[in-house]
């Protein structure tokens, strides 16, 4: 980005005869005109305006109101998605959590660069995903507590970029707040370092970066060379360590400061982005207005009492589709690139931090490691971090998994050296058997039945080596082969083992351990649920959308597939059988393919039932657009269902452009050089010119009304010209006491995002 | 010394001479006339705005900024040139059942703009004669109004506002006029001016 100040000569000559002041200003005006349209036109253009960035990156002060005292709990960075108000930041900064209690967010924004940031704003949280730690919050209030129309904002605001396509030792810009408010915006470069793989989010579930960034950034921004937000700098403080805490009020009026008082938690420094993919869809549900509710089975169970547990580390090269090791590793060749850790975990809530930390030959490795976050996953189960992006460098590697600061568990690998021919068996497959002896199926999600069988790979066996099959359900052993099994099928095949029940598998989660001799060899977790249809589960069926007056009404009410536009509820019904407590279900919503609400969570109601309601509510009305529906166990799509609603296309947006040119000036008296305040300077959009003018708001394309400096600023951004379309805006400038200035085919050119700087002198009348 | 004095003989004035005289007075003062009322009509020049699925037809000064995209007003019009609080005259309807009195539509206003306005005060609640009407109310405020772009260094200002309400055809008529206080009374004239022409 470049600034630069341009002269636009939209000044008068200062005379005494005033016959000759109108003609004068008038041929001053062209005179402008010319040079305001010159200056436009040749604005040096990149594609990154870090001004604009830093104007639209706020920090977040989340208080606890304490008798007549605001007391701050927490502090963070954010970034104004939308010009409405949208902010996107880490959930932990503002969600009230044990660390971080407060219930009131402050916005503040650095309304000079240079300095520290400004209390604004009061904000709510719009949408929140506690398990990609991202909050969505909206501006409510102005700071003094009145109501804010958020149509009426006009805050710049920066763009999400597409996380998927960023690449390894890509350079990133990181913007946020070092300090606890005391400091100005500070901007961090650094380059993408490695990408780590979650079950949440696949591959890419965190960007890792080179980039040193302290630990109240958290919540800020991360952005490519064009300028998009592409992940957002996140760590979790926890709040065990006293030394990530700041303590700065004698908030219990003893005196003495110190860790008594209410601590700010600062957070470790931050080597991890969470992709700006996990955002979008937030970004999109609040943009819409539309809230989605479940009315079913809302009861959630307690939390755990007990602490959070790690344990069964081992290694696989791979993940399957269903977020499964392919197989388990005792060591890896040189040169590898794609590893995963995977464990088992219990008792872990949205609000437990835990970290990775990786050492090779001793020496802490950052690139593999994971500052701090939130945990994604659900209560209990089997999760994995890992890359498959980067080459894994030859040494002793040394995996430490901390929960809540704490360490939980360690394993141990050795990479390097030529590959070891060693037994393996890999790529374990669930399905129910066909007369041929063929696993038919999904893979992993089978009906209730009295079987169950794996098909699996092996390689490098020989006969008479003892191999052994365990079966679990919901983490009890119920079948394993004999002690005595020893393995007859030659080097290498495919295999199928099966456990049979006479009185019928119970639905619910299940995992096969497969040894060879006393190793675990391959691993993985299935589930049972719903009735057989063929060799697949039947487990949701007679979904459809509806609507109602009431509850009880739309659990009854015939199928709609076309919705009256400006529908306040809508309501999607479904049946369900045979889905045990503790299942992993999802559902995932899209308009117009594009996914604005995806949870997944354990199932919490009775086995099987009928008319699960989930409500979608608007107030202003459920916007125009085609609504998808999408019911998913484990990773397996099951039911889908779609509506439309009013034409069945949203709306389009013409205040969602994030590229172009921000135009900003100062308005000035010609003979004193003062700044005129008060003064008003109106865009008048492309489609008219000055002399078409005629003080209708439907001409306007934006206004600004000068401070008490002169300064003024456009809220929308101006839009490029291009070859094949010219946009010419026009502009007119009053003030009361001055000649009006006017101007016609105001041009920026075609390139990227650049920041133009008017200066503009009035003389008087 | 003999004086000799020659006297010029008081000219006799032509008829002509006489109406060319009146003529140039007459002349002049209708020039004066002409001065006065093409000043009056820049000063006073107004623009019709007609709206005839809300039923109002309005006169507003030209030149003055109209704005008819808000849910919130049937129309607004504001005065760009002035310095600070830009004075502002809009019309605004709300549907109110039979048994809502203007009494309860100047309790909801007021509860409305202390929750969006920084020291709304409300200086006096009057009767007001508004023609046609049986009853109309006039209700005087004042409140601090700043920037609105927080990048902005503005310093709040002081207006003084004064809405007209009444109740028509089950519509809530609300007819508001802002200025800041400073200019509010040399403003006010603006304001009656419109309500004299205002046809709802």
């Amino acid at each position: 980005m470049k600034d630069s100040t341009a002269l636009a000569k939209f000044s008068h000559l200062s005379g005494f005869r005033r016959v000759a002041l109108l003609a004068l200003g008038a041929l001053v005006l062209c005179l402008g005109l010319i040079a305001a349209t010159n200056v436009l036109a040749q604005q040096p253009v990149s594609g990154f305006n870090l001004e604009r960035i830093q104007r639209a990156t706020v920090f977040l002060i989340q208080a606890q109101d304490v008798g007549n005292d605001l007391e701050i709990t927490c502090v963070g960075s954010g970034t104004i998605v939308n010009r409405n108000g949208l902010i996107l930041t880490n959930a932990h900064n503002v969600a009230p959590s044990e660390t971080c209690p407060g219930d009131t967010i402050v916005v503040a924004l650095s309304v000079r660069l240079d300095e520290p940031p400004i209390p604004k704003y009061i904000a709510e949280i719009a949408q929140m995903d506690p398990g990609a730690d991202l909050a969505l919050l909206r501006i409510t209030r102005q700071i003094d507590g009145r109501l804010i129309d958020p149509t009426t904002l006009g805050l710049p605001f920066v763009e999400l970029g597409d996380s998927s396509s960023v690449a390894l030792d890509q350079t990133i810009t990181v913007v946020g707040y070092p300090g606890i408010g005391d400091d100005p915006l500070a901007t961090v470069r650094g380059t993408i370092s490695g990408f780590v793989a979650e079950p949440s989010g696949g591959e890419r579930s965190w960007i890792k970066t080179s980039a040193n960034i302290p630990g109240t950034m958290s919540g800020g921004g991360a952005y490519n060379s064009a300028g998009q937000l592409i992940g957002i700098p996140t760590t979790a403080p926890v709040s065990t360590i006293a030394a990530s805490l700041a303590c700065v009020w004698d908030t219990n009026r003893d005196g003495i400061i110190n860790n008594s008082d209410r601590c700010i938690p600062l957070g470790d420094a931050i080597n991890s982005l969470r992709p700006s993919n996990f955002a979008a869809p937030l970004l999109r549900a609040a943009s819409l207005g539309i809230t989605i509710q479940p009315l079913t089975n809302t009861a959630t169970p307690p939390p755990p009492t007990d602490p959070p547990r790690f344990s069964r580390l081992f290694f696989s090269p791979s993940v399957n589709d269903a977020g499964m090791p392919t197989t388990v590793l005792r060591s890896l060749p040189a040169g590898s690139n794609s590893l995963y850790l995977f464990f088992d975990y219990e008792n872990m809530t949205p609000e437990t931090v835990y970290s990775l930390r990786v050492t090779t030959d001793g020496i802490p490795n950052p690139t593999f490691s994971l500052a701090p976050v939130r945990w994604s996953g659900g209560e209990r189960g089997m999760w994995y971090l890992g890359s498959s992006t980067q080459p894994w460098p030859n040494g002793v590697y040394e995996f430490t998994l901390f929960a809540n600061g704490i360490a939980a568990d360690t394993a141990r690998l050795v990479i390097g050296g030529a590959p070891q021919p060693a037994p393996t068996f890999s790529d374990i497959s669930f399905g129910i058997l066909d007369l041929q002896g063929n696993v038919l199926g999904n893979g992993f999600v089978l009906p209730a039945g009295n079987v169950a069988s794996a098909e699996f790979l092996y390689r490098g066996m020989t006969d008479g080596t003892p191999w052994t099959a365990i079966w679990y359900y919901e983490g009890e052993e119920i079948f394993r082969t004999p002690e005595d099994t020893v393995w007859t099928g030659g080097a290498e095949g495919r295999r199928t083992t099966s456990i049979s029940v006479p009185d019928g598998l119970l639905p619910g989660n299940y995992r096969l351990e497969l040894f060879i001799e006393s190793r675990l060899a391959a691993t993985s977790d299935f589930i049972i649920a719903g009735a057989q249809e063929g060799v697949f589960p039947k487990i949701f069926d007679n979904a459809h959308f509806t609507t109602a007056a009431s509850v009880a009404e739309a659990r009854t009410s015939p199928a709609i597939s076309t919705f009256a536009a400006r529908t306040n509820v809508i309501y999607s019904v479904f049946n369900w059988q045979q889905i045990a407590p503790g299942t992993p279900w999802r559902m995932r919503w899209s308009v117009d393919g594009n996914v604005f609400y995806d949870q997944t969570q354990p199932w919490n109601g009775p086995e099987s039932g009928q008319q699960y309601l989930v409500q979608v509510t608007g107030p202003d009305g459920i916007p125009d657009g085609t609504y998808k529906m999408d019911l998913f166990v484990g990773r397996l799509q099951l039911a889908s269902i779609e509506a439309r609603v009013g034409i069945g296309q949203l709306p389009i947006d013409r205040f969602a452009l994030t590229t172009g040119a921000q135009l900003r000036g100062r308005i000035v008296d010609a003979e004193t050089g003062q700044g005129i305040p008060g003064a008003t300077f109106v865009l008048i959009s492309d489609q008219y010119s000055v002399s078409d003018f005629t003080w209708d708001e439907e001409q306007i394309y934006a206004t600004s009304i000068s401070d008490q400096f002169g300064r003024f600023e456009i809220d929308r951004l101006l839009q490029f010209s291009t070859s094949d379309r010219q946009i010419p805006y026009s502009a007119v400038v009053v003030a009361e006491g001055y000649l009006p200035l006017s101007a016609d085919g105001l041009v920026v050119e075609e390139g990227e995002d650049s920041s133009i700087d008017l200066l503009i002198q009035m003389i008087r009348d | 010394m003999a004086v000799i004095e020659i006297r010029e003989r008081a000219p006799e004035t032509t008829q002509r001479q006489r109406y060319s005289h009146y003529f140039a007075v007459a002349f002049c003062l209708f020039g004066l006339l002409l001065g006065l009322n093409l000043r009056d009509s820049a000063l006073f020049a107004t623009t019709q705005y007609a709206d005839t699925r809300a039923g109002i037809r309005a006169f507003y000064p030209e030149n003055w900024l109209i704005d008819t995209s808000s849910p919130d007003y049937v129309f607004r019009v504001r005065d760009m040139t002035e310095p600070g609080f830009k004075t502002t005259i809009q019309v605004s309807m709300e549907p109110v059942s039979p048994q809502t009195a203007i009494r309860n539509v100047i309790e909801a206003l007021s509860l409305e703009r202390m929750q969006t306005l920084a020291q709304y005060t409300i200086l006096s609640i009057d009767p007001y004669f508004l023609e046609d009407q049986p009853e109309a109310f006039a209700v005087s405020y004042a409140y601090a109004a700043g920037n609105t772009d927080p990048f902005l260094e503005s310093v709040p200002e002081v207006v003084r506002g004064m809405d007209i309400l009444t109740i028509k055809r089950g519509q809530a008529i609300i007819i508001s006029f802002r200025s800041d206080a400073d200019t509010y009374e040399q403003n006010l004239p603006i304001f009656e001016r419109f309500l004299n022409d205002l046809e709802f």
